[in-house]
């Protein structure tokens, strides 16, 4: 069973760099050959991540372990780390972020007779939850940075 | 996620369809224009999103593309946390010298309250205004609403319209208006980095997107702290909702209303 998942994680993460290192390519001018190690590095995180939460048995999502995992491999103290920093250099994060967004629009499609039942009152308050949330937490960093003297 | 993702690898309309749609859109690039002195920036990924949306109308896109996809924006968000985790590796340093801020900023996720509140109920909103505007509405609230209130309640309508809203258009919105702020506010980039972690992966990339297409010196910066806010907001946004966001939303909720009829009463009077 555990295999059989790896197996379709592995085919799909491959898919998904593929078109990420095209991307990557298009928009960012990084020729898929050099892009190549940073995106086996990638997938190989995901991949611990993913075996990691399925095998252990506490609850927790795989993206905590992969946060986790890409932190210690590329913490200079880790022997090797400068391979990993060197090499995911190639790999823009906005060229990841594309092909999400691309999946995801195609997805969202479903939610959108749901959205155009939304009166536009709802749609005037949601776009101010997201600007308060957003400024409230910008200023309260901005002060605390200014007053640390890091910015 | 195992039983979902079989055979998904096979679906080549699909990848092919996003294949096609992320060569065009990095082709076209970063567009920009000025609106008075900020700057909107539009990235390929919101191109993106958008072509998505509209091809799922037409014949192109069958309900099992739409269905498929789902997995696979799991999937890349988990390539996208990986480079995050490596860019964080490197500035963990950074990132605790700045830990106070980072903690701190996580208070000004309740900004909603202050801001969101006060226009809801202005707009005529009753009970709704509540689970619209008592957090940002990822999931983790959407449960909390619904678990308290019930979903047919007129709080847990709230919350969902404010999901819904999320889901479709928040990743568009938090690109544009991210740089937008951080143009013509003198707020720091940084600051906004940070704000751009609000629990929710692809308007996190958006809105941090647009930060480092702005600021292109700050890039890895940009990223470590919105990555490490995001996580913060993950695993933090809960408890804030349970603790102050909501009770606080209550409170603000009841005196507003108290004071809206106050004064409608008035109004009557003269």
């Amino acid at each position: 069973m555990l295999l059989k998942n790896i197996q379709e994680w592995t085919l799909l993460l491959l898919i998904f760099g593929v078109i990420a290192a095209v991307g990557n390519w298009v928009g960012y001018s990084v020729f898929p050959v050099s892009a190549l190690p940073g995106m086996v590095v990638l997938i190989l995180i995901c991949l611990a991540g993913l075996i990691l939460q399925h095998v252990l048995p506490v609850n927790i999502p795989s993206v905590a372990y992969i946060g986790i995992i890409g932190i210690i491999v590329s913490m200079p103290v880790m022997p090797g780390s400068e391979y990993v920093v060197k090499w995911t250099q190639d790999i823009n994060i906005l060229a990841l972020a594309t092909p999400i967004l691309a999946y995801a629009g195609i997805a969202i499609g479903r939610s959108w007779t749901d959205f155009v039942k939304l009166g536009w009152r709802s749609i005037v308050v949601a776009m101010f939850v997201m600007v308060g949330t957003f400024l409230g937490s910008a200023l309260i960093a901005e002060m605390v940075l200014r007053m640390q003297g890091l910015i | 996620m195992a039983d979902q993702l079989k055979g998904i690898w096979k679906d080549w309309r699909l990848h092919m369809l996003v294949f096609a749609i992320v060569a065009l859109t990095e082709w076209i690039g970063v567009f920009s224009f000025t609106v008075g002195p900020g700057v909107v920036l539009l990235l390929p990924m919101l191109y993106a999103m958008l072509i998505g949306l509209g091809l799922f109308f037409t014949p192109v896109v069958k309900k099992k593309q739409a269905l498929n996809a789902e997995p696979l924006i799991v999937l890349g968000v988990t390539l996208l946390i990986a480079k995050i985790g490596v860019i964080i590796g490197p500035s963990l340093p950074k990132l605790i010298e700045a830990g106070p801020a980072l903690l701190l900023q996580e208070f000004g996720n309740l900004g909603t309250i202050f801001l969101a509140l006060p226009i809801a109920v202005m707009l005529g909103l009753k009970r709704e205004s509540i689970g619209m505007t008592h957090s940002v509405a990822r999931e983790p609230n959407v449960g909390l609403i619904v678990d308290k209130y019930g979903f047919n309640s007129p709080e847990g309508r709230g919350v969902m319209a404010i999901y819904i809203f999320g889901t479709v258009f928040g990743a568009v919105f938090m690109g544009v208006i991210s740089g937008f702020l951080a143009t013509i506010t003198p707020i720091h980039p940084l600051s906004f980095a940070m704000a751009s972690g609000i629990g929710s992966g692809s308007m996190m990339a958006a809105a941090s997107g647009s930060l480092v297409a702005a600021f292109p010196a700050f890039s890895d910066d940009i990223i470590a702290f919105a990555g490490a806010s995001n996580l913060l907001s993950l695993s933090t946004g809960l408890y804030m909702s349970i603790l102050i966001g909501l009770p606080l939303t209550e409170k603000m909720y009841t005196v507003l209303t108290r004071k809206k009829q106050r004064n409608a009463e008035i109004g009557k009077g003269a």
